[in-house]
């Protein structure tokens, strides 16, 4: 069997990486006591997915992560004993046990709901009142950064929802393997559409993973 | 916009940025209100390095078990972040509460390295602590520090308030206690200091004065006031079965130098290697029990989660029952998939058995610390390893699969001659043939051998602390002839530049001066002198001749052995008589037995009950 738990990456420690989260995840594991199943072999490894990494410097409410169990657990059981063996800012919301045959979390990601809270009030307001002009605009070109090569894309087909309050932008921003919209590539176009230049401070948060459900409509990735 | 909002902008600018956000498992975050003694204990490096070290997390734990006392940690930040903080003006924050260091009532130093000197200064200022000590008002904390480099406190001691002698389980609580008295009783912070002077183990150098020879040596160093005694002496546990341990300490986030679970199996060393300052400072040598030893494995497992465990002690194959000990720690977290992490010298026939069984060796490579080429050398540093030894243990290896061995020298060695340089290179192609002797089905492949070199750096408390260090020229020049004949096929040579060391041995046997050049350095812009990215040699040299001090007076001069050292008012529990004995002994390449062999007198035998292998008849 397997567990799928939604934890948090809380803001304090937004600044860890991926792969320490991960690690940080597996020896909460091994600090709880739970019976999870270690791969087979000479450097034996806990049998675990996340759904999706999450970047180092954003904040995540809902992130997931896929375990597989050696023994039944119960999905109370899971977040009682994991919420002993975790951080306060890595705290494990719920859990749901599912069983071996249920499809991997991993290849079922669509999109990501996102709150990007602007430091700068007044800045954040202005960026939220020029959503509307942002997106009549027929393309939305933004600068992907890879490790290698800058390239333009236009994300406005990847913006699914967007909304501003305040100093807040909300939206769903489309996160698949194939394409994607970061959080910061939003924020550069709606500095240009707001004729605003030079560093604006925001703190992203990931409010949950998107995925679709049979009659394809975008779901919370762990009700699927 | 208060310092924690610039403090998290900070962190957005900086490399590394979780190394100052804390919050990681296992950590204790107090109310500040509850607790009567706030600790802020500091670790003069990085994160990283500070993370890795046992003694910080024993004293952490200790200081938190206490109801009435907090202890929140402190880092050197990096220079980025650094930068960021003076521009800003954002003071050095704890890594738990956020509070800056001058809201705490001790600051603690753990002092293991004479070249964090410099950050100690930093951290201070940083923390909003007038550096001088003597600048120090009533609403200032009390600075104190501890530590293997606290045995020669000298060239801290403008800066620091308390130095704590020895061990730290027992002390610690006791200079707090006097610490809180001064806040809860009103005390002034001299009478505070008088009252810490009064506890064993503690030296308080403002009540001492110091006075020269017109040569600059060091006449005498005589207490000014009646609490403070002529010589202090170290504190010991005796029993490390009943001192503190910590069952839970904190987990970083990110990997840490050392990031594993450390057990201490035992304290001191027998063996009398007459260049290791930690071989006569942590006399005398203390054992844990096994059965301590395995409930601890266990509670620290679970509290924890790590994957492994590594064996910690001077001389881990010096421990009474070392294979069953590793038998039974094998055997008990076989299941928890944790792997114990070996010294490699012991893994003889008896082992091997056990590891194949259950597969927990990973072939890393192996260590080996002949610490000099020849057989002279190595009688002259007491350094009790035949070439027979090594060339057996490399042997078994080879034939066990490994192919990567790790070699450790030193140069500069007291009476050294090219022959021993040249005995290095002879060494490292034995090994080499040795690899070779093995069938080519049945070794491994890829020969790697390393032999690194360091420079000898001699240190108070030593047999050596008489003996001068090479200048720079003669170390290049000795690196020069190393690298010529260390030239051999399958073998890496290791060297390091001089400077460093040359800056070590100055502060290592460094008198009360010694500070002005520390502060000169520092306010020139000296920090971080242990990375080679951020030391500036040449910085400190100007700031010698600035105070008008000569550094090769204190790394190159052969000290008279009539002399007074600079620390010769502290007392380690080992005898000068012996030392001498020893620098003497090392003059005509004569060895000394391990101490369970017999007694040597090295002067703990004087001091009942504390040392098991002592002879009260011993000389």
């Amino acid at each position: 069997m397997r567990i799928l738990a939604v934890f948090e990456k809380g803001e304090r420690i937004r600044h860890i990486g991926h792969l320490d989260i991960q690690r940080s995840v597996q020896r909460g594991l091994r600090r709880s006591g739970l019976p999870v199943a270690y791969s087979q072999g000479f450097n034996p490894h806990i049998l675990i997915t996340f759904a999706q990494a999450l970047s180092t410097g954003a904040c995540g409410k809902r992130e997931i992560m896929d375990v597989t169990m050696a023994e039944e657990v119960s999905a109370e059981e899971f977040v009682a004993r994991m919420n002993r063996a975790m951080p306060p800012e890595m705290q494990v919301r719920e859990a749901r046990a599912v069983d071996a045959k249920h499809p991997s979390l991993m290849g079922m990601v669509r999109a990501a709901d996102y709150d990007l809270t602007i430091r700068d009030a007044e800045i954040g307001a202005r960026l939220a009142e020029a959503i509307p002009a942002m997106m009549a605009k027929e393309t939305i070109p933004a600068l992907r950064k890879t490790k290698t090569k800058l390239t333009e894309v236009d994300i406005k087909p990847l913006i699914l929802s967007i909304r501003g309050e305040a100093n807040h932008v909300f939206a769903t921003l489309v996160l698949t393997e194939r394409e994607s919209c970061k959080p910061q590539m939003l924020l550069e176009a709606l500095k240009q559409a707001a004729g605003i230049e030079g560093e604006v401070r925001m703190l992203v948060t990931r409010e949950r993973l998107l995925g679709e459900d049979a009659s394809g409509v975008l779901a919370p990735l762990e009700t699927l | 916009m208060d310092y924690n909002e610039k403090f998290e902008m900070a962190l957005e600018k900086v490399q590394k940025a979780p190394r100052y956000t804390g919050g990681e498992m296992n950590t204790t975050v107090k109310a500040w209100d509850e607790a009567r003694l706030h600790f802020g204990f500091c670790f003069p490096d990085t994160y990283e390095v500070g993370m890795s070290h046992l003694g910080m997390k024993i004293l952490y734990g200790l200081i938190n078990r206490e109801s009435w006392s907090l202890c929140e940690r402190f880092f050197m930040p990096w220079t980025d972040m650094m930068d960021i903080m003076k521009a800003e003006g954002i003071p050095l924050l704890s890594m738990e509460s956020r509070r800056p260091l001058r809201d705490f009532d001790v600051i603690g130093f753990t002092l293991q390295y004479e070249m964090s000197y410099s950050n100690i200064l930093a951290m201070i200022e940083m923390g909003g602590v007038p550096i001088d000590s003597c600048e120090r008002g009533e609403n200032d904390p009390i600075v104190v520090a501890g530590g293997p480099c606290a045995f020669n406190p000298e060239p801290l001691a403008d800066f620091i308030d308390a130095f704590m002698i020895g061990d730290g389980e027992d002390v610690m609580t006791e200079l707090n206690r006097v610490i809180l008295s001064r806040r809860e009783n009103g005390w002034t912070r001299g009478k505070c200091l008088r009252e810490l002077a009064k506890l064993e183990g503690v030296y308080v150098p403002s009540l001492y004065d110091v006075t020269y020879e017109a040569d600059g040596r060091v006449r005498s160093v005589t207490p000014n006031c009646p609490e403070a005694s002529p010589t202090v002496r170290k504190r010991v546990v005796v029993d490390l079965n009943t001192t503190y341990y910590p069952e839970e300490i904190p987990v970083p986030y990110t990997e840490v130098v050392f990031d594993r679970i450390m057990l201490e199996i035992m304290r001191g060393c027998t063996r009398g290697c007459r260049f290791c300052q930690a071989g006569m400072l942590y006399r005398p040598v203390r054992e844990r029990s096994l059965e301590k030893l395995t409930d601890l494995a266990e509670k620290l497992q679970e509290a924890t989660g790590y994957e492994e465990i590594s064996l910690s002690s001077l001389s881990s194959g010096d421990y009474t029952c070392l294979p069953e000990l590793i038998r039974t720690l094998m055997k008990n977290m076989k299941d928890k998939r944790v792997s114990i992490s070996l010294p490699s010298l012991r893994i003889d026939s008896v082992l091997k058995e056990s590891l194949e069984e259950t597969q927990q060796v990973r072939k890393t490579s192996l260590t080996f610390a002949p610490e000099a080429g020849t057989q002279r050398m190595r009688d002259v540093i007491n350094k009790g390893v035949t070439e027979e030894d090594l060339l057996e243990k490399v042997r078994d290896a080879f034939h066990g699969g490994w192919n990567s061995v790790k070699l450790y020298f030193m140069d500069g060695l007291p009476t050294e001659t090219e022959a021993d340089l040249d005995g290095i290179a002879d060494l490292a192609r034995k090994v080499v043939s040795e690899y070779f002797a093995v069938p080519k089905d049945r070794r491994a492949r890829g020969l790697r051998v390393t032999v690194s070199v360091s420079i000898f750096v001699p240190k108070p408390f030593t047999p050596f602390q008489w003996a001068p260090q090479d200048t720079i020229e003669t170390v290049f020049a000795k690196t020069g002839h190393l690298k010529k004949v260390l030239n051999i096929k399958g073998v890496t040579f290791n060297w390091h530049e001089p400077y460093l060391s040359f800056m070590e041995a100055c502060f290592a046997r460094g008198d009360r001066r010694m500070g002005k050049v520390l502060r000169r350095a520092y306010e020139k812009g000296c920090i971080l002198d242990g990375w080679s990215e951020t030391f500036r040699f040449d910085t400190w040299m100007e700031a010698f001749k600035e105070c008008d001090l000569d550094p090769a007076f204190y790394a190159n001069r052969e000290r008279a052995l009539d002399e007074v050292l600079p620390w010769d008012h502290i007392d380690s529990g080992i005898s000068k008589s012996f030392l001498l004995r020893e620098w003497e002994k090392s003059r005509r390449a004569e060895t000394t037995k391990d101490c369970r062999k017999g007694c040597n007198g090295c002067g703990l035998q004087k001091w009942k009950g504390v040392c098991g292998y002592a002879n009260a008849g011993g000389t």
